[in-house]
């Protein structure tokens, strides 16, 4: 245990020095402001349009615009900043393979399985504090220039998100046991996410698909309830288990 | 008492067998000088020790205690230090020691009173600025700090020496020498000249098999040397003499190797008296390690 939180503590120091920590919280505040910001804009925006969109025959009239929009934009701009989150990290474990660091920490009985738990604790933890922040970012300013209270589902669909974020990084982690870069490793992830769409073709399979979590939009219109996604929730908590769990034995039986 | 035992050991990479039936014993408190070509196997060697790597077959005791590939508790005992040790940039020295205590599971104060005492030893106690700035000999003696940090009953070095300049070298060779009280220490090498220098034993590795081991001068006498190299004043007498005897060789310094019995010897060394020829030096060529590597290992 007291070794396990030794290398846990190596990894959120590693994140702290490296001005990593600095970038994520940099980049989850910036998208925390961005989406009332743009809210806020967009009618300004849409009246310097109006002129040249009236001679092509569109008619913009008065946009109303609310805490909706707001929260509109965070559903649709949350898959950038995840992207951008998953590259930052998807080295965490090929970047020690390349330099032998690892393989030094290995050589004084630091057992494996503890570097898989260590390491997804710290990027679960990151993933989930930067998503707080910026969260709690856009739902002060929404409170503050509109009213939060008119979203339907609102917590549900944030923490929808969340759970398909930490499907991601589970992905990266059992990708990472096996494959030497970072690049196939976030190639590979890449892959399993365009088939999860793939097989969310097939009607029969939507509901069990964890990238159902992520299409909130009849959540929030209240077309469905959170009762619709219980199923992929539960693939999707199973999903990630499994691919954490089995990366342990794949990472004990690497050879350094 | 050994402190590392090797027996039958296998490990083929794809259809290359790099180790087949390597047999090794490492005495307690030995400087072990663990020599081989390049890609002769040591580095695999030592992983397999190490429990980086799983042997194919074959058994290994450190300590008595069997060696199992995915059960790092044996690794306790023993120190690392690789050809090129690649610590964490973002550390300082001090900081890097402290993590390597924590997650080997030594005590606090033990790790904080052993580290200044071992960065006293490598010279790094007043490097106070990140090893991302290090150079690679800073780095390797930051490297035996690690290594010996838990106060390990084997060490194992990689070619610690083979990428440092000449003053890099004999710091390191310098505190291998004292820890022979210590610790064992197998040291891998294709530098000749450090295990003349430091090893107490030596075992020579060719073709996936120990080829000759045993202690440095054990090996050194070995060999009985009876090549002598001739030099004469003048230089047509070389020839002269080559034409003589048949187990003389030219070489290119003009000077001549002779090889043969000692019976042989006299009756050239007569030759010479009668033909009067003027020597400028005649001389036993000593055994090396070198030689003996060479013809073991060709």
């Amino acid at each position: 245990m007291k070794t396990l939180f030794a290398f846990t503590k190596k990894e959120f120091f590693e994140v702290r020095r490296t001005g990593k920590l600095l970038i994520i919280m940099l980049l989850f505040l910036i998208f925390g402001i961005m989406n009332p910001a743009t809210a806020k804009i967009m009618p300004v925006i849409m009246d310097m349009l109006a002129e040249s969109m009236t001679e092509s025959g569109v008619v913009i009239k008065d946009i109303e615009v609310n805490a909706m929009t707001s929260w509109a934009q965070f559903f649709k701009n949350i898959s950038t900043i995840l992207i951008i989150f998953i590259l930052l990290f998807s080295d965490v474990f090929t970047k020690e393979y390349k330099t032998g660091t690892l393989q030094l920490v290995l050589t004084k009985g630091l057992a494996r399985h503890k570097v898989v738990i260590a390491k997804t604790l710290s990027i679960l933890s990151f993933w989930t504090i930067g998503y707080i922040f910026s969260f709690s970012v856009t739902y002060g300013y929404n409170e503050y220039f509109w009213d939060n209270s008119i979203m339907n589902n609102l917590f549900s669909s944030v923490v929808l998100w969340w759970l398909f974020g930490v499907c991601v990084i589970s992905l990266i982690i059992f990708f990472s046991s096996f494959l030497q870069n970072n690049i196939a490793v976030l190639l590979s992830t890449g892959g399993v996410i365009i088939l999860m769409y793939l097989l969310n073709v097939i009607s029969k399979l939507k509901p069990y698909i964890p990238v159902k979590l992520i299409n909130i939009n009849p959540l929030l219109a209240s077309t469905e309830e959170i009762d619709a996604y219980t199923k992929a929730i539960i693939v999707t908590i199973i999903f990630s288990i499994v691919c954490i769990a089995s990366s342990i034995p794949i990472l004990n039986k690497r050879q350094f | 008492m050994n402190m590392l035992t090797i027996k039958n050991l296998k490990k083929s990479f794809g259809s290359k067998e790099v180790l087949c039936g390597l047999n090794l014993s490492i005495p307690k408190n030995s400087i072990f000088g663990f020599v081989g070509k390049n890609g002769a196997g040591k580095t695999t060697t030592m992983k397999i020790i190490l429990g980086l790597i799983k042997a194919d077959s074959g058994t290994l005791y450190v300590m008595d205690k069997e060696v199992v590939f995915g059960q790092p508790n044996i690794n306790r005992y023993i120190g690392y230090l690789p050809d090129v040790p690649e610590f964490y940039p973002y550390m300082t020295a001090k900081e890097y020691l402290k993590f390597c205590g924590e997650i080997s599971g030594m005590d606090k104060k033990d790790v904080s009173a052993r580290s200044n005492e071992l960065l006293e030893l490598v010279g790094l106690a007043n490097e106070h600025s990140r090893i991302k700035g290090f150079s690679r000999g800073m780095k390797q003696r930051l490297g035996i700090a690690q290594a010996l940090l838990n106060r390990p009953k084997l060490l194992i070095c990689d070619e610690p020496t083979s990428a440092l300049d000449p003053i890099g070298r004999k710091e390191i060779l310098d505190i291998l020498v004292t820890l022979k009280k210590q610790t064992t220490v197998l040291f891998s090498t294709h530098i000749l000249s450090d295990v003349e220098r430091i090893c107490t034993d030596v075992a020579f590795l060719n073709n996936g098999k120990i080829a000759i081991q045993g202690t440095v001068t054990e090996l050194q006498n070995k060999r009985d040397s009876n090549e002598f190299i001739i030099e004469t004043e003048r230089k047509e007498d070389l020839n002269n003499l080559i034409g003589a005897f048949n187990n003389l060789n030219l070489t290119d310094k003009n000077s001549l190797i002779f090889n043969g019995t000692e019976h042989e010897f006299f009756s050239f060394i007569n030759y010479i008296a009668d033909k009067k020829i003027s020597v400028q030096k005649i001389e036993r060529i000593e055994p090396t390690l070198e030689s003996l590597f060479i013809e073991v290992t060709t």
